[in-house]
């Protein structure tokens, strides 16, 4: 009887901080969710105080139109691009900063650490005004080395313009990796090291055997956490720099969504891209997780 | 003890469930108070004194409601102020709200879906598109009432707008109140100092860029990220130089008749922007950049020429190096000795309809059509309003009155407002951009374009 109460008890304290959230969580995201599924099977300009059932329709149109391919094609290469060049560089100043005993390593954590603090928005102010090709510091600082003038529009190429999204995408992305990188190897007990230095193991060899196994959950988390900000958020970026020009070669699945819904007045369509961006994200996420649970037991 | 305990456990969790259901409350609550924001300006206007106007109202008495929904851009808002103001003065009895701002076609838009939408909308600024309104029948019908419709002076309203209503499947359902022109602008003060001739047709104004050229000055810049300003500015009225001064084939193109973007004169029209692109006219820059990144390399006389509107010397008002003298012409793509082709660019208004009072909506029609109301808006607006009427004696900016002599000049072909379908529009600005940059030749430009128009039919 009496434990009987203390369960009961139990249960009630655990519900009292569970029930909220789930409310919370269900009238903000997955009612969203399930809303946005819903307006995906009609055909409705956004305005309109009608809208026609359409069914499959959307998502019909969807596999027929080359933008959608394109956009698809841009945001994994902004995802592959962001995963290594992002993970790359923030290993290697996190090894460098923790590792090898700088002097000023606090300072250059700060610095490296600062576009973190800037908003995504000023971000791609700022690279639009580098990249410019009449008053931008890219063409001013290659014209040093030229007889005339660089005048490369650097965002304004036939094709692949998507990779020159990158470099601001990836060097917004570092600081934050770096820091999680940074906090879990200082984690790590020195003495690991100090054994394989006494068994002749060098920095390479140490970083390659200690550091990186021991290291392999945050790497885990921030692979998938760059993934999934980059599919559902490389919109911010591409809209601020390019508006998913020129002619639609930097399109990503948020931009054209936007494009679709707000511009063009697809509402129902915008909704069904909504859609597949959010399959497409769970899809990936469950793909890497396996890859990489794979070469953790590996490691280990 | 035990009880206790309980107690607190449940109040905990009441506490949390009154938190998040205060948070579902208080922003409804908002979205539906955000309206109201504006309801003290209504008020103060309501008590301000009876104007003259108010003699000339003799018709049944307004009561009631009233809501008027005004975008708030680069025209300001003052004479939406003035002229509600003065209308709630000669109709005391009828309660006139204002709901306008910057983002105010974003929040309404929940009203006009849910079908409770204000009685009068201004159509202009992001979010609201015309051609779609009435696709979406959320306009009302004005045909009828126009026909014979009289403002308060007791003009018929259509003898004096300066540019007629535009036609959906032949009938009217918005009204243009701003009268604006795109064209080319440059630097008269510039060409002054270095001798050049100021463009007239076609051919001048490619010998005088071909002289810039030499000069060392870019001839041509404008905004590849929005590439409606080059559309507007070079592309359309050079269709309609092309196709005899004729517009109605881009009234035609807006109608989505796929025969009208196959016509020669298109082909002529985007050959004259390939002219420019193959002898390096255009500043490769334009490609990537936006209108005041544009704008603002043609004040520092980095480019000689830029198509835009007659807005342009307000927007930049800030930034117009001492100095700096506008020349504008509405268009640059007529042969020699023929006329200029002046494309508007309009903003109207419009009757919701589902609104609840259209019958103040219509007098207010009937108010803001009036003469007195075109010098009005051209000095609290700095645009020239689409209302006919002599605005030289007023304060208006001199470019506006220079504006308004182009496009009641009979020697100028003025192309009414034309919205054209919005997935037809941006394959137009997409497929521009791609011939600015040799991506793709004219005729794959009008393949691209008529696959949409057939896709939008």
């Amino acid at each position: 009887m009496n434990s009987g109460t203390a369960k009961w008890q139990r249960n009630v304290f655990i519900a009292s901080f569970i029930i909220p959230t789930l409310l919370f969580f269900g009238v903000f995201t997955i009612y969203p969710v399930l809303q946005g599924l819903y307006y995906s099977f009609f055909d409705w300009s956004g305005m309109s105080d009608n809208k026609t059932f359409v069914g499959l329709d959307n998502f019909k149109e969807l596999f027929h139109d080359p933008i959608v391919w394109r956009a698809i094609g841009n945001d994994y290469f902004l995802v592959a691009g962001k995963v290594v060049g992002i993970m790359a560089i923030a290993t290697f100043f996190a090894v460098a900063l923790t590792r090898f005993g700088f002097r000023m390593a606090g300072f250059f954590r700060s610095i490296f650490f600062i576009p973190n603090v800037i908003s995504v928005v000023v971000i791609g102010v700022l690279w639009n005004f580098i990249y410019n090709p009449q008053i931008g510091f890219l063409n001013a600082f290659l014209s040093l080395f030229t007889q005339e003038q660089v005048t490369i529009t650097w965002l304004g190429f036939t094709n692949h313009t998507i990779w020159m999204l990158l470099p601001p995408a990836i060097w917004a992305g570092i600081g934050f990796y770096m820091i999680l990188l940074i906090a879990a190897i200082q984690s790590i007990p020195a003495s690991y090291y100090e054994a394989a230095s006494l068994e002749g193991a060098g920095q390479w060899r140490q970083f390659r055997d200690i550091t990186i196994p021991l290291v392999w959950e945050q790497i885990k988390v921030s692979v998938l956490n760059i993934m999934m900000t980059t599919l559902n958020g490389s919109f911010v970026i591409v809209w601020i720099m390019t508006e998913g020009g020129p002619d639609n070669s930097t399109q990503v699945m948020g931009s054209y969504l936007y494009q679709m819904a707000f511009r063009q007045y697809h509402f129902g369509y915008g909704a069904s891209i909504g859609f597949i961006i959010l399959v497409l994200s769970l899809i990936t996420t469950i793909i890497l997780q396996r890859l990489m649970r794979h070469e953790t037991v590996e490691m280990s | 003890m035990i009880m206790k305990k309980k107690f607190a456990a449940l109040g905990i969790s009441a506490i949390l469930a009154a938190v998040t259901l205060a948070g579902c409350g208080s922003s409804k609550n908002e979205a539906s108070n955000s309206p109201s924001a504006s309801a003290p300006a209504a008020t103060e206007s309501a008590s301000a004194p009876a104007s003259e106007t108010a003699s000339a109202d003799n018709a049944v008495k307004l009561t009631g409601d009233f809501e008027i929904q005004y975008f708030v851009g680069g025209y300001g808002d003052k004479w939406w102020k003035k002229v509600i103001a003065d209308f709630q003065a000669a109709n005391p009895d009828l309660k006139v709200k204002e709901s306008g701002g910057p983002k105010i076609n974003d929040q309404m838009k929940p009203r006009w879906i849910g079908g409770n939408p204000p009685d009068f909308v201004y159509i202009d600024g992001a979010g609201l598109n015309d051609r779609q309104m009435v696709e979406d029948g959320q306009l009302e019908d004005l045909t009828e009432w126009l026909k014979d419709a009289k403002n308060i002076d007791g003009d018929l309203i259509t003898d004096i707008l300066a540019q007629p209503a535009q036609q959906f499947d032949g009938k009217v359902y918005n009204i243009p109140l701003v009268l604006n022109s795109w064209g080319v602008f440059w630097n008269k003060a510039l060409f002054k100092e270095k001798g050049w001739t100021e463009p007239t047709d076609f051919q001048s104004f490619l010998d005088v860029s071909d002289k810039i050229k030499a000069g060392g000055i870019t001839p041509f810049i404008h905004t590849g990220k929005y590439p409606y300003y080059i559309n507007g500015s070079i592309l359309y009225p050079a269709i309609v130089s092309a196709n005899n001064n004729d517009f109605s084939i881009l009234q035609d193109m807006a109608a989505n008749k796929v025969e009208a973007y196959e016509s020669p004169a298109v082909l002529a029209a985007l050959n004259k922007i390939v002219a420019l692109r193959d002898k390096g006219f255009i500043d490769k820059a334009s490609i990537q950049i936006n209108h005041t990144d544009s704008q603002m390399l043609f004040l520092q006389n980095k480019d000689a020429f830029i198509p835009n509107g007659l807005w342009l010397p307000n927007e930049m008002s800030k930034d117009i190096p001492e100095g700096f003298d506008f020349g504008f012409i509405p268009s640059v793509t007529q042969e020699a000795g023929g006329k200029v082709v002046a494309n508007t660019s309009t903003a109207t208004v419009a009757i919701a309809k589902n609104g609840k009072n259209k019958e103040a909506a219509k007098a207010f029609l009937q108010f803001i059509f009036s003469k007195a109301q075109a010098s009005q808006w051209a000095e609290l607006s700095g645009a020239p309003s689409n209302i006919k009427g002599d605005i030289s004696s007023s304060n208006a900016p001199n470019f506006v009155k220079d504006a308004a002599k182009y496009l009641t000049d009979p020697n100028t072909v003025v192309i009414p407002t034309i919205t054209y379908n919005a997935d037809v529009d941006k394959a137009m600005m997409d497929a521009t951009d791609a011939l600015t940059i040799s991506k793709i030749t004219p005729e794959e430009w009008v393949k691209r374009v008529t696959d949409v128009v057939k896709k939008v039919q």
